[in-house]
């Protein structure tokens, strides 16, 4: 018994050798295309951004080295936009949070025909931005749209929804909501439906129902799901274009102008340099708010585990 | 105990009604896309008794050409998919099952893509595919939308290797198999449901995508989300014709959500959920 050890050890050897050219040669494409494809047009836009490359003339093409920084920073629009973005963020961010898990909650029931209203609340999450920002625009079209129409059945006034500054913002908050907050739920429902029938029944034994059982026994159980839905929603909130540009291309004025529409203006205007910068900047802002997210949020959230176990 | 049911009954009917009120747009996509032209644009909106009609369905194809848009839709997002699972099956099982790289490594790989803003990429894309004269051709979206897609990809399929039994792969080693005769023969069939999940996945990512086909298409093989935006840059807007295009845009998509079903929260969580 002994000498076995060595021995399969020996014959491990070139074995495991073998095991990792035959891994490294079925991972090679998929690096090949991540590097060639999502590493190096990152450094081209690094490489972009220190240039003035003008999309209708590129024969004057050259380096200017940080004045497309200096220029963004001098401008009010883009510290609106950040700004803009940011609120935006936490706005819709948290409603979404709020209405998904009450929606979770409700659509949690044991019921006849649940299991058909749990698929049927995720069909807004797999349709494109762009086919139901155009529906959403008819809905809220001033004269023939839905939205005045109901109004006015209630025997209100209309608005211009989204022609109007004061209107804009929100009515595009609750599209990006009503697409949104289905993906919140169907998440935060699956972290629910995992929830180990033995708990559920302990709860139940102990008298711990409706509301106190979501607040007592089920938010702790499903903080880390929430963490990871909550992380996703930030990002893509701050990322987010599609329904913004097909709605209000950040306007009226710049009363809707995120980051990513500002960035895209200066694709309009063809300043490829500045448009490269300001997105490179999107960038270092996403990663600020993950890094933030994963030091204080997530990181309190484990301490918080690590307690529940002791 | 009899207010209790009643309460439940009651919350029954509310999550009825919350579902069937959420999904109201999109029925009135639909209803838009078959309604008289007359119809639609009058301030009292219609919502029965109205003769149907595919005035516009017959619009779309021939002044929007969806006939080509289709296919377009079709070609890029059909072979950026199939290439992308080509190359993510083995380099999820390499993932997962090979002991190369940590999973750590992978979930911040896909991570850091998922979370990239289009608009940072975007424009590199823009330019190499202008200097090299692939603008508005099939192949640079498709080249951009297997970049996009792979990582995910990987990942998605990785969760469900780890979960396939190990027993099977041994057996086949004793045997003798080498290890791409362990890898297509045994592991392929068993990895099967997962694949077609996995690769559902890629297609809607890349089915619903605007920003890179925005960019990378001028007039040739411009995807549906593009030519749907023409609808409504005319001068007057076709607001029955949109509907018409953004039900065909739709359709699929609800398809899609039905043959998932239980697997969408693992997909969309990137993993976090089962």
């Amino acid at each position: 018994m002994a000498a076995e050890p060595s021995f399969t050890g020996k014959r491990h050897a070139p074995l495991a050798a073998h095991r990792r050219r035959v891994a490294y040669l079925l991972l090679a494409p998929t690096l090949l295309v991540l590097l060639g494809l999502s590493i190096f047009p990152t450094i081209y836009s690094v490489f972009l951004s220190f240039r003035v490359d003008p999309l209708y003339n590129p024969k004057v093409a050259r380096f200017i080295g940080w004045r497309n920084y200096t220029d963004l920073f001098s401008d009010d629009r883009f510290w609106n936009s950040i700004r803009l973005t940011l609120y935006w963020t936490v706005v819709v961010v948290t409603i979404q949070m709020v209405v998904g898990f009450l929606l979770a909650i409700l659509l949690d029931r044991k019921m006849r025909g649940a299991s058909v209203l749990r698929t049927l609340i995720i069909v807004p999450v797999f349709i494109s931005p762009i086919a139901m920002g155009l529906t959403w625009r008819f809905i809220f079209e001033p004269v023939s749209g839905l939205a005045n129409w109901f109004l006015s059945g209630l025997g209100l006034e209309g608005y211009s929804w989204l022609s109007s500054t004061d209107t804009a913002l929100g009515t595009l908050m609750f599209v990006d909501c009503w697409q949104w907050t289905p993906f919140v739920a169907l998440i935060l429902l699956a972290g629910i439906q995992s929830i180990s029938p033995e708990i559920t029944e302990a709860a139940r034994l102990d008298r711990i129902r409706g509301v106190s059982y979501y607040t007592r026994i089920v938010l702790p159980l499903i903080r880390p799901v929430i963490m990871v839905v909550l992380l996703i929603r930030i990002v893509d909130s701050i990322r987010f274009f599609d329904l913004n540009f097909i709605m209000t291309k950040g306007g009226p004025g710049s009363s809707t102008l995120v980051m990513s529409t500002y960035d895209y203006t200066f694709f309009e205007q063809g300043h490829l340099g500045l448009m490269a910068a300001c997105g490179l900047l999107m960038l270092v802002l996403v990663n600020l708010v993950v890094f933030v997210f994963l030091n204080t949020l997530y990181r309190s959230e484990k301490a918080a585990r690590r307690a529940d176990m002791k | 105990m009899k207010r209790r049911s009643i309460n439940s009954r009651a919350m029954n009917v509310l999550a009825f009604a919350v579902v069937i009120v959420w999904l109201a747009p999109v029925a009135w996509v639909m209803l838009t896309s078959i309604k008289p032209t007359m119809l639609i644009n009058s301030a009292e909106p219609t919502f029965f008794f109205f003769t149907p009609t595919t005035e516009h369905y017959i619009e779309v194809f021939t002044r929007f050409r969806f006939g080509d848009v289709i296919v377009n839709s079709l070609i890029t997002v059909g072979v950026s998919t199939l290439i992308v699972m080509i190359l993510a099956f083995p380099a999820a099982y390499a993932v997962s099952r090979m002991g190369l790289m940590s999973g750590d490594f992978w979930a911040l790989t896909v991570l850091s893509l998922r979370f990239m803003p289009g608009v940072v990429v975007v424009l590199p894309y823009f330019k190499m595919a202008n200097s090299v004269g692939l603008l508005d051709t099939h192949l640079a979206l498709i080249v951009v939308y297997v970049a996009f897609g792979l990582p995910f990809a990987v990942w998605i399929l990785r969760g469900f290797l780890l979960d396939l039994p190990r027993e099977v792969e041994e057996a086949g080693r004793l045997d003798g198999f080498g290890w791409l005769r362990i890898l297509f023969f045994l592991v392929l069939p068993m990895a099967a449901p997962g694949i077609a999940v996995t690769a559902i996945f890629t297609f809607v990512f890349s089915w619903n995508e605007y920003l890179f086909a925005l960019f990378l298409t001028l007039q040739k093989v411009t995807t549906i989300p593009v030519a749907l935006q023409k609808t409504i840059d005319v001068y007057n807007v076709l607001w029955g014709s949109l509907s018409a295009g953004a039900a065909i845009q739709l359709l699929p998509m609800i398809a899609v959500v039905f043959l998932l079903q239980k697997h969408i929260a693992r997909g969309l969580a990137l993993g976090a959920v089962k």
